[in-house]
């Protein structure tokens, strides 16, 4: 099928803009996706670079995520990075040719949480990829231009399209009021959890300690930056030892920050035993939805749990991080792939498969 | 058995001891020398607490554990009877209530304005430290706050379990914006709900499995009551009731019952980006929709006692927006028959709210 989309700059001819659809479980199609006008404060894209996330996975092998289904063909993928094609009449900030990386959720600006400054919360949250609103892997799209953020000269679109994963990590430093005063625990060394140490390196956090089942994973935490990595299990009796070995990596300490960036009982209930009275445990990651955890013991020494959904406010910070090199996302971008029927197919099940696969990215 | 020290014939002091398993004796209670910066106290009101209670069944309280006697008791008020040399705030005669535990002042917690989560806390009747069912007991001044005249020695005691609640409003952040769900209407549930309306919610809805303490928790001021079971299966019916009681979101939810299904309905019932403060210690574990709640912000605070909530508690008392005086429901003196009585009609539970000894 093939590459398709528009030609650049004020061609006459129009090649049809083409997407990677989510027909059924295990089914993607480039299939063409057409466009919606553009409104007066509206910007055209043409996608760069687009990577994949673990939900885009999990639609694919599911057709859902969380209370979201997937009920008709939906344009997959959200973490994107493009340059402006054209702009709407009443844009000023944009002009065709900005490089700009893309915040996915079109929040409504009626609602109460948006009024109170938390729009990710937002009732009617238009967010790419999130049925029924259509993704963003595509060759362009439309997009309001007070969502597209400018990159300065000597960011990368790929870096652009990283600003979405990194998000996570960086909201989820504020929500746990991450600080050059708090030790932090991070269980998972996936890329949620990657980026959340990067964030927290970032934030000032100058120990910070990384558990992960994956040998492969923890090395790369390493690398990148943890004080000290833990290998853990994921048998409940372990709970005790690893708790040992994270006090003694915190020098003799507990944490005061923990983020579960993998959501299981296991590793809720590590965190809030890890964790210092006063203390926040972040739950980040999406394992299981029930689970057994020792919440009362917690709760008894003040140790709160924070939860994020998204991010909100965060893509200048993110820029500003990667522009000023307090954060380099290149690391985690292992795999590359080009826009072919045959290329995302493997991307994704690359990206399925985990282990030594940390960010895969499409450049279109 | 006992009476008051001081004077020529020096009376014995004399405490409720725990000495074991469901045996309290009132036993004599040697006080220590006071120091420059110590009053002397002469009890008067003291109430009966859940741990009180718990400690007597099993000789513990979570990690804490009864190994040798230890004096029980920690909600009081009393007058003081002499001031160490240093103490200028309080003179004899004067009406305290006590705020009971003594920190450190010297660790991170404590300098932090976290003393309640201070690791050298020592606090009455959290063993090894004694606790204050005595005739007498010896504090820091700094722990004694003057009741004003409105105020009397009983509702000083109460300033005790009520801080629980006043703690747990400013941990969730009450105010007039936020409408609270309240689960659980025993001594701790209706301090909790009895605060949150001082601290200015507009809306309370409180539930419980007990339809009695519900009438009470309604003659106390609930907007609504909803009576829950226990029973796993009946949580999505229950938030769907409570919600539709509570007519606009449930901003923040206090569990004070903190079992799993009491926590799993504060998770699903709470808004998006509200608040559960868990303050019961009902089970260890528990087993709920955790990352749900997590994934629409809706975050858990725990509290532990509380700190710097006596001024606060007593102003509440004094200007009438709090009126704790419904809320004690037995009284029995000091004496060894009326200390076994009194603590059985607590563990009890049912119309016993809060249980008072008047010394």
């Amino acid at each position: 099928m093939g590459k398709g989309g528009q030609s650049e700059g004020n061609g006459a001819q129009c090649e049809e803009n083409m997407a990677a659809w989510l027909l059924g479980v295990n089914t993607l199609k480039i299939q063409p996706f057409k466009l919606p006008s553009l409104g007066p404060n509206d910007v055209r894209v043409a996608m760069k670079a687009v990577g994949i996330c673990g939900s885009d996975v999990h639609y694919l092998k599911s057709m859902s995520c969380g209370d979201y289904y997937v009920k008709e063909p939906m344009v997959i993928g959200h973490e994107c990075a493009g340059i402006i094609k054209e702009v709407g009449s009443k844009v000023k900030s944009l002009a065709p040719g900005d490089k700009v990386a893309l915040e996915p959720g079109i929040a409504c600006w009626r609602c109460k949480p948006c009024k109170e400054g938390r729009y990710n919360l937002c009732d009617e949250m238009k967010f790419f990829a999130t049925p029924p609103i259509h993704g963003s892997l595509a060759n362009q799209i439309v997009h309001p231009a007070d969502l597209c953020f400018k990159l300065p000269e000597g960011m990368s679109l790929e870096e652009g399209a990283m600003c979405e994963p990194l998000s996570v990590g960086v909201y989820a430093c504020q929500r746990a009021n991450a600080s050059p005063k708090t030790s932090v625990l991070i269980m998972g060394a996936g890329p949620i959890g990657l980026v959340t140490m990067l964030a927290a390196r970032a934030f000032g956090v100058s120990k910070i300690v990384v558990a992960d089942v994956d040998e492969v994973r923890l090395a790369i935490a390493k690398d990148l930056g943890a004080t000290a990595v833990i290998k853990s299990s994921q048998n409940m009796e372990d709970v005790g030892k690893e708790l040992e070995l994270i006090k003694k990596a915190l020098g003799g300490a507990e944490a005061d920050v923990t983020f579960d960036c993998v959501g299981f009982g296991k590793t809720m209930t590590t965190a809030l035993k890890a964790t210092s009275r006063g203390g926040k445990v972040c739950l980040v990651g999406m394992g299981h939805s029930d689970m057994t955890v020792p919440l009362t013991p917690a709760a008894g020494r003040e140790v709160d749990i924070v939860g994020i959904f998204r991010y909100k406010n965060t893509w200048p910070l993110c820029i500003d991080f990667i522009t000023s090199g307090k954060i380099d996302v290149k690391p985690l971008i292992t795999h590359r792939f080009g826009f072919s029927q045959k290329e995302i197919e493997e991307a994704f099940a690359t990206s399925a498969r985990g282990g030594s696969a940390i960010k895969v990215m499409f450049n279109l | 058995m006992g009476s008051q020290g001081g004077g020529d014939g020096e009376e014995v002091n004399m405490a409720a001891w725990l000495v074991s398993i469901n045996t309290l004796k009132i036993q004599p209670f040697k006080l220590p020398s006071l120091g420059p910066h110590d009053v002397r106290v002469k009890m008067k009101a003291v109430g009966i607490c859940g741990s009180d209670v718990h400690y007597l069944k099993t000789m513990r309280c979570a990690h804490f554990v009864v190994r040798e006697p230890m004096v029980i008791g920690h909600e009081c008020a009393g007058i003081i009877e002499e001031v160490g040399i240093e103490v200028k705030s309080l003179a004899p005669g004067d009406r305290v209530a006590l705020e009971p535990g003594i920190s450190c002042w010297r660790c991170d917690y404590c300098k932090e304005g976290q003393y309640n989560l201070c690791p050298e806390m020592k606090f009455f009747a959290t063993p090894p430290v004694h606790g204050s069912l005595a005739n007498q007991v010896v504090h820091p001044e700094d722990l004694c706050f003057k009741l004003p005249d409105n105020v009397s020695l009983e509702e000083g005691a109460m300033c005790e379990p009520l801080s629980v609640g006043v703690h747990a409003c400013r941990r969730a952040n009450i105010g007039p914006e936020t409408n609270v769900l309240v689960m659980g209407a025993g001594p701790i549930g209706l301090v909790t709900m009895l605060a949150a309306r001082a601290f200015g919610a507009p809306r309370i809805v409180i539930v419980d499995v007990d339809g009695y303490r519900l009438s009470v928790a309604k003659e106390l001021g609930a907007d609504d009551i909803v009576k829950v079971s226990t029973n796993m299966q009946d949580v999505s019916e229950e938030v769907e009731q409570i919600q539709k009681t509570m007519g606009d979101g449930v901003d923040v939810t206090f569990d004070c019952a903190g079992f799993s299904k009491t926590m799993s309905t504060a998770l699903s019932a709470t808004r998006a980006g509200g608040k559960v403060c868990l303050v019961g210690m009902g089970h260890n574990e528990m087993t709920v929709p955790l990352t749900p709640a997590a994934a629409r912000e809706v975050d858990v605070v725990g509290v532990f006692r509380y700190k710097n909530t006596w001024p606060l508690c007593i102003e509440f008392l004094r200007s009438g927006k709090i009126d704790v005086k419904p809320l004690i429901t037995h009284r029995f003196g000091f004496s060894q028959k009326e200390v076994e009585e009194a603590f059985e009609t607590s563990a009890h539970g049912g119309s016993a709210i809060k249980v008072m000894f008047n010394l």
